[in-house]
């Protein structure tokens, strides 16, 4: 090869580096270029947020609740420190504000370059004290931010939650917030974060060198919505001071059965109280014990104070997330399955006529006859003594457990699989909200079991593919050929066994009795009203309604009336003043495992003419409901129909 | 008179030719270039930047008449003393305490010298003169045996090495590129080349593969492929640049415009190596494509004077030159719109950087050297 050739080669490869760069130069800069030079033109802003104060909350007869206030805050803006002054601005700062050195470093680093970070909060003096000595602090302003701030304390604090940085899941769930803005973690701060956040504010400018050369218009921040709840302060005020004393009176009770010899478990810690309007299912005062305060969470709350709160279980929302047997008060669904579908009654059993629906209640059920032949007796574990023949009516006033068991046994004797009614308690209770959440514009809730035979054989299944795991059933179901026994439908007709609810699906389901039927979801939020003053009502959603005949549900409105007159709670309403004919009522005494207390459950409706209010009690492993539970409600309906609330003093100890 | 004698051996007859007026009017054209956009880059700096690169060019501008009006013959004698004394120039680095945790710079006093720059001149000239048929050989042979071959690897290999040590990947790179244009021009046989080309693919999967390189080189490869890997904001300087050149369109933003991101110093580096970007932005398409027009011209005019010299050992100097250049243009506007990894070679006559500019300007004025000396001797013409 020529050397002229070679020359021309080595120009060939030449040229051929030449075009690739000339070709990338034309794509970034002509085919790229405008989108690049977008891109570049909108990078050299910085863009600073300024947060929107949180909506207010008020009460339902337009109490302040939470609102928000202006505070110093001390800021750092990244843009204006030079990077060797970093170390000593971070000492400096820490010294001053008396916060730990690699927190503080830890921020400082997340910012960015150019990154702006509210360091914390800071009293009216330090903020003093900061702007005497920003010279020797680059990059550092008192800035004024809103705060939130709680009005009323630990009072309704489940309600209304609390306010915290968002976590991973709160980022993954709304990618735009920003990261050190505090949003709502529990109660309606959390369910209506979306409105009560408001629209943060921009700041826009651009720096060179440490110096503003260029801004844009700022746009305001706008305040979030405000909302108004469906509680009324005071009754919520006289709950929650109802539910201190009843924990206390349990306590009290205790000390002297502990004194008397009797077998006495725990100490009582835990309770909660709902009162549910019954037509519209506004949730008119909901406590729940122990509680916190929310203000604690403001500022930041401190690892110690945090968990030390978080064992007490002070952040469970009990009333609807507590998950405890209804006991006895579910008598009053049973009691409304047997009229409306006319649940047999077994024959051939002494004790039990078939013919007349009567049960002879004297706490023992001999049955002679049951699937395997072998002759049982069943004994009713809170003996209320012989009461002789009793029909329904009765039976619920009395609590009868013999009487319901007749009821759930004839059932299961009538009714096997595939008979669509072989579920049919169970089907009326699910149609009244139990085994599902209720769907209350909270931000946590339980759903509960309604256990059933489907569900025995899936736990059976499990328990035996998965022994590692705690059991659900006792190992003898496993071997039997079906785990599903009548004796566990006579548990879950009056309220026992696996069967577990809510104090606010009890509330739900007695209002839906009471009210014809109707089956609605909760809402504790009445209205959210825009920063310009647009209103929205929160109406609560009908989820159906349950065909319940007149008949039935003025029969069991009577017979709630004779629990208070005449039945488990005649002692605790024995002060209630005038107007007792207008109160309904239904105790309940949970039996717990063996080795704890019964929750003490008590429900009230009033005025029985037409039905307004249902108030819940649970006291989580409190004792009997007519004893501890029925005085507390009778305080709380004392309050509703206008008569003197007397001191909550102990009852009638029955089921 | 002993010296003057020697002078007068030295410096070039001219019989008559003229310098490469082109090619030295482009150099002073992409040098105005130069110092507009270095002043574009660093007004707001307080660094003086244009003002020392003034310098330099001076600097520069005196080597390459000096260099012009010595007879590049001569170079061949001395240049084992060249070659010792800049070896122990590239050991030297490695006596200084490193600046930015390297080691490339001998300090001065008034500038600090490079000598990897001109060891890419000197390692020209000596391949060059390994590679030419010396004018004492018996029987000239065509092509390139292997034992000069292997002689040539030996003669990049060690200074390659040292700089690779620096450490300067893209220098190392360089000298790579320059034995393998010099070796095809020499008439290296395709199987020679087939050969070096290969071990040069062997050599460097095993780098890749065995992680010879450090984190930091690996990183700014990945870069090209993946933006998102970024672990040291590496590849952020190659984004802004990419940015800033994009941004600039078909005929840029104008110069000295206010809120440009040259203006506002969102490129690194961007007087040195990232100096295109100041092109790109401002100047946009057109002045990229200009600047790329300047430098096929250089091209041009380094392989004319090839083919004019009047031996093979000035031939080959002049494409050595040329190939230096090209490359350095290739990976310097590859790295600054994406498609090279960031090496950290500068633009030629346009970065801002005293021994770099003062280097290139050696290695043109050599070159007209070569052009002003074109008149074949008859008795050489047979070698062409």
């Amino acid at each position: 090869m020529k050397f002229a050739v070679r020359l021309s080669v080595v120009g060939i490869v030449f040229v051929m580096m030449f075009s690739v760069v000339g070709l990338r130069l034309w794509v970034i800069q002509v085919a790229e270029g405008p989108e690049i030079a977008l891109a570049a033109a909108e990078q050299t802003w910085i863009q600073q947020s300024i947060a929107a104060p949180r909506g207010d909350i008020f009460d339902r007869n337009g109490v302040l609740l939470a609102t928000s206030r202006v505070v110093p805050a001390v800021v750092v803006d990244r843009t204006f420190v030079q990077p060797e002054e970093r170390e000593a601005l971070v000492d400096r700062l820490s010294s001053i504000l008396a916060i730990d050195r690699a927190a503080l470093d830890d921020l400082y680093e997340k910012a960015g370059i150019n990154g702006r970070f509210q360091v914390t909060t800071v009293s009216i003096e330090m903020a003093y004290r900061i702007n005497e000595n920003l010279d020797s602090l680059p990059g550092v302003e008192v800035a004024k931010v809103p705060e939130r701030i709680y009005l009323t304390g630990p009072t309704l604090a489940h309600v209304m939650g609390h306010l915290g940085l968002p976590d991973a899941a709160d980022l993954e769930e709304n990618p735009d917030i920003d990261p050190s803005v505090r949003v709502g973690k529990l109660g309606v701060e959390k369910s209506y974060e979306e409105y009560l956040q408001g629209t943060a504010g921009q700041l826009e400018y651009r720096v060179r060198r440490g110096d503003i050369i260029d801004t844009r218009p700022s746009v305001d921040p706008v305040q979030g919505s405000s909302l108004t709840l469906t509680i009324d302060l005071e009754l919520q005020d006289l709950t929650e001071m109802a539910l201190e004393e009843a924990i206390a009176l349990s306590n009290t009770v205790k000390d002297q059965d502990r004194a008397a010899g009797l077998e006495v478990f725990s100490e009582t810690e835990h309770g909660a109280i709902v009162v549910l309007d019954a037509q519209t299912f506004e949730v008119l005062a909901s406590a729940s014990y122990p509680d916190f305060d929310p203000q604690r969470f403001v500022a930041g709350i401190d690892e110690t104070t945090f968990s030390a709160l978080n064992d007490s279980e002070a952040f469970n929302n009990l009333a609807t997330n507590g998950l405890y047997p209804p006991a006895s008060t579910f008598k009053a669904i049973t009691y409304t399955v047997i009229e409306e579908e006319n649940l047999p009654f077994p024959t051939g059993i002494e004790g039990i006529d078939a013919a007349n629906r009567q049960v002879h209640c004297d706490g023992k059920l001999e049955l002679p006859n049951l699937s395997d032949g072998s002759p049982q007796s069943k004994s009713d574990w809170y003996d209320p003594g012989n009461l002789g023949w009793l029909g329904i009516h009765s039976a619920l006033e009395k609590s009868c457990n013999i009487f319901f068991w007749s009821a759930a046994l004839g059932t299961y004797q009538a009714y096997r699989a595939p008979s669509p009614k072989e579920t049919v308690i169970q089907d009326w209770s699910m149609e009244l909200g139990y085994g599902t959440r209720t769907g209350v514009d909270l931000s946590t809730e339980a759903a509960g079991i309604v256990p059933t035979r489907e569900l025995f054989e899936e736990w059976a299944e499990y328990q035996i593919e998965n022994p590692d795991q705690p059991p659900r059933l006792d190992p003898s179901r496993l071997e039997i050929a079906s785990p599903w026994l009548g004796g566990d439908l006579m548990d879950f007709a009056i309220g026992q066994g696996a069967f577990t609810a809510t104090p606010l699906q009890v509330a739900v389901s007695y209002a839906a009795l009471v009210n014809g039927g109707r089956v609605l979801e909760p809402r504790v939020v009445r209205e959210i009203t825009s920063a310009d003053g647009q209103v929205t009502p929160v109406v609560a959603p009908l989820r159906r309604t349950v065909p319940i005949s007149a008949q039935t549900r003025s029969d069991l409105l009577t017979d709630l009336n004779r629990v208070v007159t005449n039945g488990t709670a005649r002692l605790a309403f024995s002060q209630f003043g005038p107007g007792l004919e207008k109160i309904g009522g239904k105790t309940g005494t949970g039996q717990s495992t063996a080795v704890r207390d019964n929750h003490a459950w008590f429900v009230g409706v009033a005025p029985i003419d037409d039905p307004k209010y249902v108030v819940v009690v649970l006291i989580d492993e409190g004792g009997s409901g007519g004893r501890i539970a029925a005085p507390v409600g009778r305080h709380i309906l004392q309050y509703l129909m206008g008569n003197e609330p007397m001191p909550i003093v102990e009852g009638e100890d029955a089921d | 008179m002993t010296v003057l004698t020697r002078i007068r051996e030295v410096a070039v007859v001219r019989r008559g030719n003229r310098s490469d007026r082109i090619l030295f009017g482009t150099m002073l054209a992409l040098s105005g270039l130069g110092l507009l956009m270095i002043y574009s880059a660093t007004r707001n700096t307080g660094t003086f930047s244009m003002e020392r690169q003034m310098i330099f060019v001076a600097a520069g501008l005196i080597i390459y008449l000096v260099s012009s009006n010595i007879d590049y013959r001569e170079y061949r004698g001395i240049i084992p003393m060249i070659s010792v004394i800049i070896l122990i120039l590239l050991f030297a680095v490695f006596l200084f305490d490193p600046v930015n945790e390297v080691n490339r710079w001998i300090p001065l006093g008034f500038f600090f010298l490079q000598p990897a720059e001109f060891a890419k001149v000197v390692v020209i000239i000596a391949l060059a003169s390994l590679l030419a048929p010396s004018m004492h050989e018996e029987s000239p042979q065509r092509g390139v045996s292997w034992k000069k071959l292997g002689l040539a690897l030996l003669i990049v290999a060690v200074p390659a090495v040292l700089i690779y040590k620096q450490p300067d990947l893209g220098t190392t790179l360089v000298f790579v590129f320059i034995l393998l244009v010099l070796l095809f021009a020499a008439g290296a046989t395709w199987r020679q080349m087939v050969t070096l080309i290969g071990a040069g693919v062997v050599s460097t999967v095993v780098v890749l593969r065995f992680g010879l390189l450090s984190d930091y080189q690996m990183d700014r490869i990945r870069c090209l492929v993946d933006a998102e890997v970024d672990p040291q904001d590496l590849c952020y300087q190659l984004g802004q640049s990419k940015r800033a050149i994009g941004s600039g369109q078909l005929l840029g933003k104008g110069l000295f415009q206010e809120g440009t991101l040259t203006h506002f110093e969102y490129v690194p580096e961007q007087e040195t190596d990232f100096i295109f970007t100041a092109v790109g932005e401002q100047l946009g398409l057109l002045g990229g494509l200009l600047v790329l027009t300047a430098f096929a011209v250089i091209a041009w005019r380094l392989l004319v004077i090839a083919a004019n010299s009047r031996d093979r050992f000035g031939a080959l100097v002049a494409v050595g030159i040329a190939a230096m250049m090209m490359f350095h243009v290739f990976v310097n506007i590859g790295m600054t719109v994406g498609i090279m990894p960031v090496t950290g070679l500068p633009l030629p006559f346009l970065s801002q950087g005293g021994s770099f500019y003062m280097a290139m300007a050696l290695a043109l004025g050599i070159a007209n050297s070569v052009w002003l000396l074109r008149t074949p001797v008859p008795s050489e013409n047979q070698l062409i």
